[in-house]
């Protein structure tokens, strides 16, 4: 190959790393030093406040009740993404090991299956909002005819979060089919013709052979979809608001204590220990990217 | 088994299409019919439709012009999503860039951001250069947004494009600009487009970042229906099932557009079939 210049190759690459430098490195850092001072939206004057705003998250309800939020919005992001990404994991698994084999339609069939994850959940989620209204909703008349309970899925406290993550569901679980789908078909077929031969029963070749296998890219699917669950905002937007106590997660609790409250020194401090945690689970993520590539290299 | 099979198939189908079936439906009713408990026959009307043409309470524009704030900060944004990321993506599959594997990881982990923990110094810094409320400001963030996805996917397909073909060029007198351009561009196209589709749609269904720097100009789609929900006179849901409905077109079109390269784009290009 030829050589090229040094030039040329940062005149490729180095455009996209100074923009992803200038949004991205670099709002972090200021958001680090904005931690530390009493910064309000209206942009006036500030002053240092040292880590008066870490003090109070950390000792929570003690430095009063709005500090308190922090830890409960700790917990619903947890179980949220906790809930949601098991969920999505074993409904899609199924949903994979039904749609394997070669169908006609198959590719139909997927289409339709796979639309809801590309749909914006700021959206759809208001929309959702509309099928689950305890009155008028159509979910609601569905249960009635039925003969089922019918629970206020966006009023009652108990239910609010259920009805979010049942939406994350709703639009979530094709994307781990997709994933799952992938990692079934790339197990060799001579495998489960051995394992025939050998009389393993049906759960011994799901056990050894595609559970093992598909492990991987499931453990891939679940990262990613973590790192995205951890985030949630949107729905949490169209379907309660960002201040309704079951459903607030870490990014509703921002968006409450920046845009409403307007303090936007607490609000960088409670976004610095969110970044910690994303920071982590990112970096699991590309290292098990990386472990990934080298195993399927030397394979 | 076979009919257990079945069963999940064409119960989760339903499941995936009954609320997209719903919303079609929701939409050719009036505010009444759609607030009635008990659902029934009605002769449908595209008076919703026409009412995506009005301004709502306490907002001068209407449906219409925050879709045409939402299709020019799309298309732009991501033109130049692909543009800058196919570029990159050339340099790091072609040529020895010292930490290299660190770059590319480091453009990934930018995706993982929350917008809500960056957004408060991005707005600051707008603010700066008169960027919040400008289509300008929002399709500069959705670019760089969109380019760890951009770079990524790009890479992935140039990879795949055999190295003979630019070095026959190169050693026939072609300048590393002229090969890339001539050589590189049109066997990428398909990985181009795919690339486009998934920043388009990304950008076209953030939500965040539009809401939190354009509330007042350039204001996309998604922050539409926001306002909408905040509605006095109550949630118009016929209105709001046709603009959702107007609005997800695109995207099922596009995702059947691309249905073959669904897993590599929602997979960053880490997985390839």
């Amino acid at each position: 190959m030829l050589k090229d210049s040094t030039a040329i190759k940062w005149s490729f690459v180095g455009p996209v790393l100074a923009l992803l430098i200038a949004f991205n490195v670099f709002p972090l850092c200021w958001n680090i030093v904005l931690s530390f001072t009493d910064a309000d939206l209206s942009g006036g004057d500030w002053q240092w406040v040292r880590g008066r705003w870490y003090g109070r998250i950390f000792s929570g309800a003690e430095a009063g009740p709005q500090y308190a939020l922090f830890a409960s919005a700790l917990r619903t992001t947890a179980l949220f993404t906790i809930l949601a990404v098991a969920i999505e994991l074993l409904f899609g698994f199924i949903l994979a090991l039904a749609l394997k084999d070669r169908f006609r339609g198959k590719t139909a069939v997927l289409t339709v299956l796979l639309v809801p994850m590309m749909l914006s959940p700021a959206v759809i989620g208001l929309f959702w909002s509309h099928i689950l209204n305890g009155n008028h909703g159509i979910l609601n008349q569905l249960l009635h005819g039925l003969g089922l309970p019918q629970p206020q899925w966006l009023t009652d406290p108990g239910w609010k979060f259920a009805a979010m993550l049942m939406v994350d569901v709703w639009m979530w679980t094709p994307f781990m089919m997709l994933i799952s789908l992938a990692g079934l078909n790339a197990i060799p077929p001579h495998l489960y013709e051995a394992a025939e031969i050998d009389r393993a029963s049906r759960w011994t070749v799901f056990r050894r052979i595609t559970l093992p296998l598909c492990a991987p890219l499931l453990m891939l699917a679940v990262l990613l979809r973590a790192t995205d669950a951890l985030k949630q905002f949107d729905l949490v937007m169209s379907m309660t608001g960002p201040n309704d106590a079951s459903t607030q997660t870490l990014s509703a609790l921002l968006y409450q204590v920046m845009f409403q409250g307007g303090k936007v020194g607490l609000g960088s401090a409670y976004a610095c220990v969110v970044l910690v945690v994303v920071i982590a689970l990112a970096t699991v993520f590309t290292r098990y990217l990386d472990w990934l590539a080298a195993k399927q290299g030397r394979a | 088994m076979i009919a257990l099979r079945w069963l999940a198939i064409a119960g989760y189908l339903a499941l995936a299409a009954a609320p997209l079936l719903w919303l079609g439906i929701t939409s050719l009713q009036t505010q009444e019919q759609a607030l009635a408990t008990s659902a029934g026959a009605f002769t449908p009307t595209v008076e919703a439709y026409g009412r995506l043409g009005e301004a709502y309470a306490g907002s001068s524009s209407t449906f219409l012009d925050y879709l045409l704030s939402s299709v020019v900060i799309g298309v732009l944004s991501t033109v130049a999503s692909v543009a800058l990321g196919t570029c990159c993506a050339y340099g790091f599959s072609r040529f020895r860039i010292p930490g290299a594997k660190d770059w590319l990881f480091f453009i990934l982990s930018t995706r993982f951001m929350p917008p809500l923990a960056v957004v408060a110094p991005v707005l600051i810094m707008y603010r700066q250069f008169d960027l919040p409320n400008t289509y300008l400001g929002l399709i500069a963030l959705y670019t760089v947004f969109n380019l760890s996805l951009a770079v990524w996917l790009m890479k992935g397909f140039i990879d795949e494009i055999p190295k003979a073909f630019e070095e026959a060029a190169l050693v026939d007198g072609y300048s590393r600009l002229q090969a890339f351009w001539r050589i590189i561009v049109p066997q990428a196209r398909t990985g181009m487009a795919v690339t486009a589709v998934f920043c388009l749609i990304s950008a076209w269904n953030e939500f965040g970042f539009a809401m939190t720097l354009n509330n007042k100009h350039g204001t996309t789609v998604p922050v539409y229906f926001a306002g909408l929900q905040g509605n006095i006179n109550g949630v118009p849901w016929p209105q709001v099932a046709a603009g959702v409905l107007i609005f997800v077109v695109p995207i099922i079109v596009f995702t059947v557009l691309v249905r073959q390269h669904l897993l590599r784009g929602v997979t960053f290009g880490t997985i390839k079939q």
